[in-house]
């Protein structure tokens, strides 16, 4: 006879992360809002190297993802999981050490990408060694939850914990393998894959951790919270099912969307057009299915602003997962690519569905682990419409930008030349965009402060219940094999966590596998460039020092093969340019024009006078200066490591070459310091400005006196 | 619009068959919901209210 057993639930764990979420909540927004004062108004750099945008809007989007939306993930993973097993945490010691090592990486991200240790892919700037402990962090988590499910007193696992699920084993696969480096230092590696390869694993990677970090476990938190803030049951249990495996297979498909009209290969781009096309369907079906278990109960969403929250979440999610597959049809990417209209985009998603998903969770149970009523309503519902607000100013000025832009790039003068040659016009032209979207930003910023208050003194009104008490009966250990129910295939996986795991794992898998293997077997696939040659040492620094300043967060480097393109920056980009180009650094964002076809444009004088004083050069221009290239000296002492690195990579350079490499590069260096002299500009050949220069005037070199030779994308 | 799934040079092969793939996948997501019955979806969708507790097997 089996009995009732007492456990408790640590509810230490959820405050602790509800905590860590709001706290970095506010400083990713602070520097989200610092970044965005920037684009209208460079000198909110404040003058120096480590608060500039190249830098810091890593930093933004980092904390955000990882700190913010990361520790709500925790918060409301550790919430319901035990609540929906019937037990207590697997371990309350592991439980710890994810908290603080998550805490940690979260710090460490917070040092070092200011100081300019990026690897430069989008979402995974973090260098080896931080990419490590997330690893182990991530598999603490991971032995915890399934300790947790292990030990459940509830026979079936509900589809909240299939989403908690397949995030875990999703985000594993996607941190190690967009994780495949090379170290040649501490804080500094190559990306094992180059050039077009390295893209396609990027927005595999990136795409999905927008899938499986910002959407799948959100799910599973709204199919959890909104039940149980509405008081019924979820609209309908089998739209969440239909809804789970089609969402997880489709969703792998869909990164190539993000390189659409680049040098990928077009079939590449057609399957993830074509699947993101499908997307529609079953974020639709999640959206509906959580609008509608509301259905009876929207009298209740007027008086409860935890469920307000929760609509405006779920809208915005509909509206970003419409708009989605939308921008990944060709025609309207060829006009929103590159342009605010993806910032835009992004931000619904995040302010809309993140951000007001958190807020709502947080509103519902914050009171609940502390065994009272909210502080106040009414500033719950202040932040409710201060939110809304902030999100309409954010966005509507951003699509208004993007709209502007992308159609000025494109516009053509009767006489058939650009209309807007000059890429700084069109710039300018959105600068009062930008100073409406900070505000739009100021306004959410400001509610999430009032939240943060609001909740504050909602703990110091009540006090936590540690561990809270409850009892359930415990699962008979072998009624699985003896009840023949059990035999029946469609009951196996949400009884059997493991057997589930390896069927999501292998249901996300086969998407990654059929769009990246023939990428990277098949040689028709990247056409090589006979005069495509590896970078010289000085050029290789020079790289690393555009890495480091993190100019791909705002100029491009592939030209797409569209008129407007060719005519404002020279010959569309092929894939064989990029085969030592380790990492790829396309970009995704124009802020500033692409820079693929920049080497021989100007005079290295003017590149000199461009990097001190961008408004020099280009009136108006919105770019920060560099001061601190033309005065730090160029660190040479990982040239030999760095030619060595490449050369392991595949890299030709010669057996031998990393040991004359540093006197090639003195040699360069040189000529472009002499060159300088005699545009009467005195700078020492040692200084990092020399390699930044020789870089970018490289950028494009190979073909342009080559051009017969060049085989076609396609 | 066709024109982007149509020409891809040698490159539908992994179009069609990526699709086709999906389909079997989504036939067996309806075949398995189609014989889920309506007592055991009961259950399930209850399990986030903490007051009921499921260990021992519903019948179909």
């Amino acid at each position: 006879m089996m009995q009732l057993e007492k456990f408790s639930y640590d509810n230490k764990i959820v405050r602790d992360f509800g905590i860590a979420t709001i706290v970095w909540g506010i400083i990713g927004m602070t520097v989200g809002l610092l970044v965005a004062m920037q684009l209208f108004k460079p000198e909110m750099n404040m003058g120096n190297q480590y608060t500039t945008f190249g830098r810091i809007r890593p930093l933004h989007t980092n904390a955000v993802i990882f700190a913010f939306v990361g520790n709500a993930i925790f918060m409301g993973v550790y919430y319901s999981l035990q609540r929906l097993l019937k037990a207590r945490m697997f371990s309350t010691a592991l439980s710890k050490i994810h908290f603080w090592g998550w805490q940690l990486i979260i710090v460490s991200a917070v040092i070092t990408l200011p100081l300019g240790f990026t690897s430069s892919h989008e979402y995974a700037e973090l260098e080896w060694p931080i990419d490590i402990a997330i690893t182990v962090i991530w598999v603490v988590f991971g032995i915890n939850m399934f300790g947790t499910i292990f030990k459940r007193r509830e026979r079936h696992l509900y589809v909240a914990i299939w989403f908690y699920i397949a995030t875990f084993v999703t985000i594993a696969v996607l941190h190690i393998v967009n994780s495949f480096q090379l170290p040649i230092s501490f804080l500094k590696s190559y990306y094992v894959f180059a050039g077009v390869q390295d893209a396609l694993v990027q927005w595999w990677y990136g795409h999905n951790a927008v899938a499986f970090f910002l959407t799948t476990p959100y799910l599973g938190m709204m199919y959890y919270f909104l039940p149980k803030m509405a008081n019924r049951p979820v609209y309908s249990y089998k739209l969440s099912i239909l809804h789970f495996w089609s969402l997880i297979f489709i969703y792998i498909w869909a990164g190539p969307h993000h390189l659409l009209y680049t040098s990928l290969p077009g079939w590449a781009q057609s399957l993830g057009v074509a699947f993101s096309i499908m997307l529609i369907a079953p974020s639709w079906g999640g959206m509906i299915n959580g609008l509608l278990t509301l259905r009876g109960a929207w009298d209740k969403v007027r008086e409860d602003v935890t469920l307000k929250f929760m609509v405006v979440a779920l809208t915005a999610y509909g509206m970003a997962t419409f708009e989605g597959p939308m921008l990944s049809l060709k025609q309207i990417n060829a006009v929103a690519h590159f342009t605010d209209w993806i910032v835009a985009h992004v931000h619904v998603g995040a302010l809309g569905w993140n951000g007001f998903l958190t807020f709502g969770i947080m509103y519902w149970l914050v009171p609940r682990i502390y065994k009272t009523e909210l502080y106040s309503k009414k500033m719950a519902s202040f932040h409710f419409w201060v939110g809304t607000l902030g999100i309409l100013f954010y966005a509507v000025p951003m699509y208004w930008a993007g709209f502007t832009q992308g159609l000025m790039w494109k516009e053509f003068t009767q006489e058939g030349l650009l209309k807007y040659p000059n890429f700084l016009t069109t710039t300018l032209q959105i600068i009062p965009m930008h100073v409406l979207r900070g505000i739009g930003g100021a306004l959410y910023l400001s509610g999430v402060v009032v939240m943060a208050y609001n909740l504050g003194k909602t703990m110091l009104k009540g006090s936590l219940v540690a561990d809270e008490t409850a009892e359930a009966m415990p699962l008979a250990p072998d009624i699985e094999e003896t009840d023949p129910a059990d035999k029946k295939w469609h009951r196996v996986l949400e009884r059997k966590p493991m057997k589930f795991m390896v069927f999501s794992l292998i249901v996300i898998l086969i998407g990654g596998m059929i769009e990246m293997m023939p990428t990277f077997t098949i040689e028709s696939n990247i056409p090589t460039i006979a005069s495509v040659k590896p970078y010289t040492p000085l050029e290789l620094q020079g790289r690393d020092l555009y890495i480091k300043e993190g100019c791909v967060n705002c100029h491009t480097q592939t030209v797409r093969p569209f008129r407007s393109e060719t005519e404002r920056y020279g010959e569309y980009s092929k894939a064989g340019e990029y085969v030592y180009d380790h990492p790829f650094l396309w970009g995704s964002k124009r802020t500033g024009p692409d820079l693929h076809r920049l080497g021989g444009k100007y005079s290295n004088a003017w590149h000199f006078n461009h990097m001190l004083d961008p408004n020099s050069m280009s009136p108006g221009s919105i770019m920060p200066p560099y001061p601190w290239l033309i005065t730090q000296t160029l660190d040479i002492s990982t040239t030999e490591a760095k030619i060595k690195a490449m050369q392991t990579l595949g890299v030709p350079y010669r057996k031998g070459f990393e040991l004359e490499a540093n006197d090639k590069l003195k040699q360069q260096a040189e000529e472009i310091s002499a060159d300088l002299k005699q545009n009467n500009i005195n700078v020492k050949s040692d200084k990092e400005i020399i390699a930044l220069i020789a870089y970018l005037q490289r950028l494009g070199a190979d073909i342009k006196a080559n051009k017969s030779t060049i085989p076609s994308n396609q | 619009m066709f024109k982007q799934l149509k020409d891809l040079a040698g490159g539908e092969f992994y179009l069609i068959t990526s699709l086709i793939i999906f389909m079997v996948f989504f036939l067996i997501v309806a075949v398995y919901l189609y014989k889920m019955s309506k007592g055991h979806i009961q259950i399930m969708s209850n399990l986030p209210f903490e007051n009921q507790q499921n260990n021992t097997d519903e019948e179909d």
